[in-house]
């Protein structure tokens, strides 16, 4: 109505007191494959759907999970290429950090500084709001943390948490799957299962990924015959 | 306000605008600070299974000792180790920089570092320094092309050798190494000759001494070997301590206090307005 005659600017607020293009940008992450992490007692898990535009596709050149630092990993729902400029970002961000206090950067730091880059394209000109939500998940001296960051450049912590297509299926399972004291295994169990529940087509070690952090604290991208352990187990 | 402006240095990097002043005080006779120097002897070289780098442990501020035991082998990847000569400062700054790069460049490829890449990262940012970084470097390592041992200059020029030595005592320990370097050499035959080498700069160049540090790598593994070799172990004070035995005894303490002498001068001058 009267909010999209401010729809256009970024930097303008709306009547309603809304920036519309973080609302937009809300949209195109609303629209990505669905992702979702679990933050077990001794670990994390996420996980994301990899579809591919089509079966010519060589898969194994995708890789939707990357990690940031050795004890930090993250995945993304939104525009792929959006991310990758995150990753990179982030990357170097978590690299001068410890070259400045010679100490492997806590999650909620570099969460903290990934989120400030995310807000920095909501308030300057020229620029677009990034079109990713990315869920964060590491293990630290803290223990096992699993953070969300919004275009918006807001981020919170999550027990368990679900972005893109199938959002609200995928919550309304965790919610009643989750419990405090489940382990690792149980949580990528659980988020097999979740992600299953809105698949289209034939779940597989070549159409998901997933991604842990167990108490060793390295972050490990599972490779397919590994998924494909874990789906066995779960039929 | 263009006060302002001239005060504020340069973004990043070094700012070369006193140099010319400093040349000049120079001129004038005015003697540069000393820096922590490492008056080194530095060696690597490749055997039949990869690359064996050594250093000694001395670091030198003029002709004082300032660290009897610092580290000179540093690390660049969990592949590739480098070891540095010249000012102490220079060479851990370099270094770590360029470790740090190859580390986000690691993640980026998703591959294992090269040498070479660490080679051109330093010698790209040396170069631009002119010279004034003064860092000599011996940088050695194990990628999916092979062993390399580069060395490095200040001024950024590089060789690819079979065996290197560098730092002051660098003459000392290529006399070992061009007696008995071959090609083929086993692990304990190549730990014995950088040993060896090392101890040569140690006992024969000043600016060289204390221990000796071995860093072997090899395809998939490298063992760093801090302290290899202690061969000038210190003789310390015994525990027991010292005992003196009492020659004197005191009879008594008296303290006489000096006379004052004051002077008092008459009819002085009054204090002028």
């Amino acid at each position: 109505m009267g909010d999209s005659q401010y729809s256009f600017s970024l930097t303008t607020f709306s009547p309603s007191g809304k920036l519309v293009q973080i609302e937009h940008a809300l949209t195109a992450v609303g629209s990505g494959q669905t992702s979702l992490g679990i933050k077990a007692v001794n670990g994390v898990v996420i996980a994301t759907e990899k579809k591919l535009p089509s079966i010519l596709v060589d898969e194994t050149s995708v890789q939707k999970i990357q990690s940031l630092t050795p004890n930090i990993g993250v995945v993304y729902s939104g525009m792929g290429p959006d991310s990758r400029v995150l990753v990179r970002k982030s990357r170097k961000q978590a690299e001068q950090y410890y070259r400045l206090y010679k100490e492997p950067i806590p999650v909620t730091q570099l969460v903290r500084e990934t989120a400030t880059v995310m807000q920095e394209f909501t308030q300057s000109g020229g620029v677009r709001p990034f079109g990713v939500s990315l869920l964060v998940a590491g293990y630290d001296d803290k223990g096992p943390q699993l953070y969300q960051v919004d275009p918006s450049g807001s981020y919170f912590s999550w027990k368990a948490s679900a972005m893109g297509k199938n959002v609200s299926n995928a919550k309304a399972f965790l919610e009643k799957r989750y419990t405090e004291d489940m382990e690792l295994d149980d949580a990528v169990h659980t988020a097999i299962l979740t992600l299953k529940e809105g698949f289209e087509g034939q779940i597989s070690g070549k159409n998901i990924e997933i991604g842990v952090i167990d108490s060793k604290r390295i972050f490990k991208v599972l490779s397919p015959s590994e998924v494909e352990d874990y789906l066995q187990e779960v039929e | 306000m263009s006060r302002f402006e001239e005060s504020a240095p340069a973004r990043g990097g070094f700012s070369f605008d006193l140099c010319k002043r400093n040349e000049m005080l120079m001129q004038k006779g005015l003697k540069p600070s000393s820096y922590l120097k490492t008056g080194t002897t530095i060696v690597g070289l490749v055997f039949q299974d990869g690359v064996i780098l050594g250093a000694d442990t001395r670091a030198t501020e003029g002709p004082i000792v300032a660290d009897k035991n610092c580290e000179k082998i540093h690390y660049m990847a969990p592949n590739i180790y480098c070891c540095g000569a010249g000012t102490a400062a220079d060479t851990e700054a370099v270094t770590d920089m360029v470790s740090s790069q190859l580390k986000l460049h690691r993640f980026h490829t998703g591959r294992e570092s090269r040498v070479v890449t660490a080679l051109t990262l330093l010698k790209s940012h040396l170069f631009s320094y002119q010279g004034h970084v003064s860092a000599a470097l011996v940088l050695g390592g194990v990628d999916v092309t092979g062993p390399h041992l580069h060395t490095i200059y200040p001024h950024g020029s590089t060789d690819t050798l079979p065996f290197a030595t560098m730092g002051s005592g660098s003459l000392a320990a290529m006399a070992i190494f061009e007696s008995k370097y071959r090609e083929g050499l086993t692990r304990d035959e190549g730990v014995k000759l950088v040993a060896e080498a090392i101890c040569s700069g140690i006992f024969n160049d000043l600016g060289s001494g204390s221990n000796v540090d071995v860093c072997v790598i090899t395809k998939g593994n490298r063992e760093y070997l801090r302290n290899y070799m202690l061969p000038n172990p210190r003789t310390y004070v015994s525990e027991k301590g010292y005992s003196f035995s009492k020659k004197t005894e005191v009879l008594l303490t008296k303290i006489t206090p000096l006379r004052e002498l004051v002077e008092v001068i008459e009819g002085g001058d009054a204090m002028e307005e």
